[in-house]
């Protein structure tokens, strides 16, 4: 080619005057990693605009983050279980207004289905179970008090009674744990119910015994 | 959808929403269309959670729904709707500038709960208004309501679509979605309303009640027994008509810019004649005559006919043609010097490169740097026009040049890039200064009752000084970075605004 100016020599295929370059000067690296991150720049950015109307909206803005914040819209993540249970977690709870979409707007399959209860009464009655739970607990305690002090009266007695009875009434169908101190209970009941005589009358052997001996098995040796 | 785009949304509906919306979301905005089903089996979240989420996100505008063949119903999102949440500042400012104190809060309202009936809306608003009041002033809803059919005349807030009423004798099973009827002519008709009533102030009692837990609140039983008159007629804000009124002002600022103030009132004059006759994306308004720009001038402006006439001829023939956005890059990246030749080579629209030193007057190893910079970056093209048919490299042309479409969109990307890098920025600062802005929060609690129960000033201080000196200035520091990234936010929205304005009209012309 009549351009060729020899072989072997470097030879730019284009002027190379027009894209500014003189022969013979250095050109510029090569550059072979990307580009920093974070390139320095020689020049500031535009400062920002300032005026009324630039504040006014910035205070709107950081006021409607917060309210849609508490907005119904916004949903909550439960959060995991935290390690202590703060007291004061349960006053600063945000009250949310309910927000109930308008049904006739969406598909029919966006409203919630609501899993049928397999029975309301059991439902009740694991309430008030769980409640008696509670209150057997305590009567079970009440009940050790009362075969300890052996000697009340038997209207305290039968008020035991009719207070028990009640309870039993109530506490058809319930869990396991609870029919088992009900059945304790019932026990205790029977006995107490059929009985007129006082417990402690056959119960004590030793001072029985005792006081047997003292009285008449003298002789024994 | 870029992956830019996608991540700012993501950030948005998870600020204004919570994270399962935006799970939800930004799945929808990724795959497109799907049904519940496989969004809930996708996404690994219960089908409830689901639910509640598309309510929300439909409820906001923000999805859409279609029903398919065979009942299946699918859901879309509409990114460009979220990244919209940006400009609510500016919307309700604007309601402001022009409605005053009453339009701001209804617009406020209609974008916080994405869409109202008028009543419930007058209704809020109006309570709200008293709220402010002098003690015993109560704002009456006759004028809440006025502002509101205001807003509705010049087309700022807009019917939803409508229900379309059932009809009795429709045999079968009922359609598994509503199909939505938008109704042209009534889009902007208030219904009669006779809405009387003044706002209630909230009593402070139940102020105190907001701070117990919620089993002692009492429920609201006395509003929702009464019928609403206009149940089903939903509103919401007509988003497009902001856009116009802010491409407006932008066209008469600029004027003002190139011109003086008289033309860019022509120019706003013009532009308000034609806001309702021309439609919001037409490449021209309605040609008008100038008598009857002369007859709507506004009244301060008494210049004659004929100046009129020139400044209109001045217009007429400027070459920015205002109605365009010109690439101003402002100095920014590059510097003043590359913006000088960057306005050059827009103007002049081809330029080898000595003309480009010539005509800038920058030094020639100055301007070869700012020229390649700008070329890696992609602002500045380069155009090849071969002298010859072999195309060899010695005898071509080769020419600077602006591609505008391209080099806005570049610049509209890295708007997108940079807005969420602010919004991450500035949930950093907030997370790491947490426990700070808490404690502060605790204290200015504290402060606030015990000035309500009436302390003295020696125990004020004293609380006070809970938050040493150091903490405060660390307080004041965060403060004054969280406003600068805030108000960075809005002002770089404004450009996505300019360039997605300018990107929409360049493409439909034909």
């Amino acid at each position: 080619m009549a351009g060729n100016k020899g072989r072997g020599r470097a030879a730019y295929t284009f002027n190379i005057e027009a894209v500014g370059f003189t022969r013979g000067e250095k050109l510029p690296d090569v550059v072979l990693k990307p580009p920093p991150l974070f390139p320095d720049t020689d020049y500031k950015p535009v400062p920002l605009k300032t005026g009324e109307g630039e504040d006014y909206m910035l205070a709107l803005k950081q006021e409607l983050r917060e309210t849609m914040k508490r907005m119904p819209f916004f949903m909550e993540t439960p959060e995991e279980k935290q390690d202590i249970e703060r007291y004061s977690k349960r006053y600063m709870k945000v009250y949310k207004e309910e927000w109930v979409p308008d049904w006739r707007r969406l598909p029919r399959e966006m409203m919630p289905r609501k899993k049928c209860k397999k029975d309301p009464k059991s439902k009740k009655a694991k309430d008030t179970g769980k409640v008696t739970s509670l209150t057997n607990t305590a009567d079970v305690l009440k009940k050790i008090e009362e075969l300890e002090k052996r000697g009340d009266s038997e209207k305290s007695d039968e008020e035991n009674e009719e207070k028990e009875g009640s309870k039993e009434k109530s506490k058809e169908g319930d869990d396991d744990d609870d029919d088992a101190a009900e059945q304790e209970e019932y026990d205790e009941e029977e006995q107490e119910e059929e009985n007129d005589y006082i417990n402690s009358y056959f119960e004590d052997g030793d001072d029985f015994g005792a006081e047997s001996d003292d009285n008449m098995d003298e002789a024994t040796y | 959808m870029t992956q830019a785009e996608i991540n700012l949304c993501s950030l948005l509906l998870q600020e204004h929403f919570g994270e399962i919306v935006e799970k939800i979301g930004v799945h929808l905005i990724r795959t497109g269309s799907q049904p519940l089903r496989v969004i809930a089996h996708d996404t690994g979240t219960s089908l409830d959670q689901v639910k509640k989420a598309l309510c929300v996100l439909i409820q906001h505008n923000l999805v859409i729904y279609q029903v398919h063949k065979r009942g299946v119903v699918e859901y879309e999102a509409q990114c460009s709707r979220v990244l919209r949440m940006l400009r609510y500042p500016r919307y309700i400012y604007t309601a402001k500038t022009l409605y005053s104190d009453t339009g701001e809060l209804i617009v406020e309202e209609l974008l916080l709960n994405g869409k109202m009936t008028m009543s419930a809306v007058v209704k809020k608003v109006a309570d709200r208004l008293t709220e402010t009041m002098e003690d015993g002033k109560t704002m009456d809803y006759a004028e809440v309501s006025n502002t509101f059919v205001r807003l509705a005349d010049t087309h700022f807030v807009q019917r939803c679509p409508l229900v379309p009423a059932t009809e009795n004798s429709d045999p079968g099973p009922p359609p598994p979605a509503p199909t939505l009827v938008v109704n042209e002519k009534d889009m902007y008709l208030v219904p009669k309303l006779s809405l009387i009533g003044k706002g209630k102030r909230r009593r402070s009692s139940d102020e105190e009640a907001a701070g117990e837990p919620k089993a002692k609140r009492p429920k609201h039983t006395l509003d929702n027994k009464e019928p609403i008159p206009d149940d089903g007629i939903y509103w919401q804000t007509n988003l497009d008509r902001f856009h116009q009124h802010f491409r407006d002002q932008a066209i008469v600022s600029a004027v003002a810019n190139r011109m003086d103030q008289t033309s860019s009132e022509i120019v706003r004059t013009m532009l308000r004649m034609s806001e309702i006759t021309t439609l919001s994306n037409a490449p021209f308004t309605q040609p008008l005559s100038s008598n009857e720009i002369f007859r709507s001038l506004p009244v301060g402006y008494n210049i004659s006919k004929q100046v009129l006439d020139q400044y209109l001829t001045l217009l007429a023939d400027d070459p920015l043609e205002f109605v365009g956005k010109s690439g101003d890059s402002g100095g920014g990246i590059f510097g003043s010097r590359c913006a000088r030749i960057f306005r050059l080579v827009l103007q002049k629209k081809h330029l080898e490169q000595k003309q480009v030193e010539d005509f800038a007057m920058i030094p020639a190893k100055e301007a070869k740097d700012m020229l390649y910079k700008m070329l890696s970056e992609n602002f500045i093209s380069l155009q090849e026009i071969p002298k010859t048919p072999d195309h060899a490299p010695s005898r071509t042309f080769y020419l600077y040049t602006v591609n505008i479409l391209s080099a806005a969109r570049m610049l509209l990307h890295r708007c997108y890039k940079s807005i969420a890098n602010l919004i991450e920025r500035r949930q950093f600062e907030t997370k790491e200064n947490k426990r700070l802005l808490e404690k502060s929060q605790r204290v200015e609690a504290i402060i606030a009752s015990m000035q309500a129960t009436g302390a003295e000033e020696p125990q004020l201080q004293e609380i006070e000084e809970m938050i040493t000196a150091p903490e405060r200035q660390q307080l004041e520091t965060l403060k004054r970075n969280v406003n600068k990234l805030d108000a960075s936010e809005i002002q770089v929205d404004e450009t996505i605004f300019l360039l997605e304005s300018y990107i929409e009209s360049t493409m439909k012309r034909p």
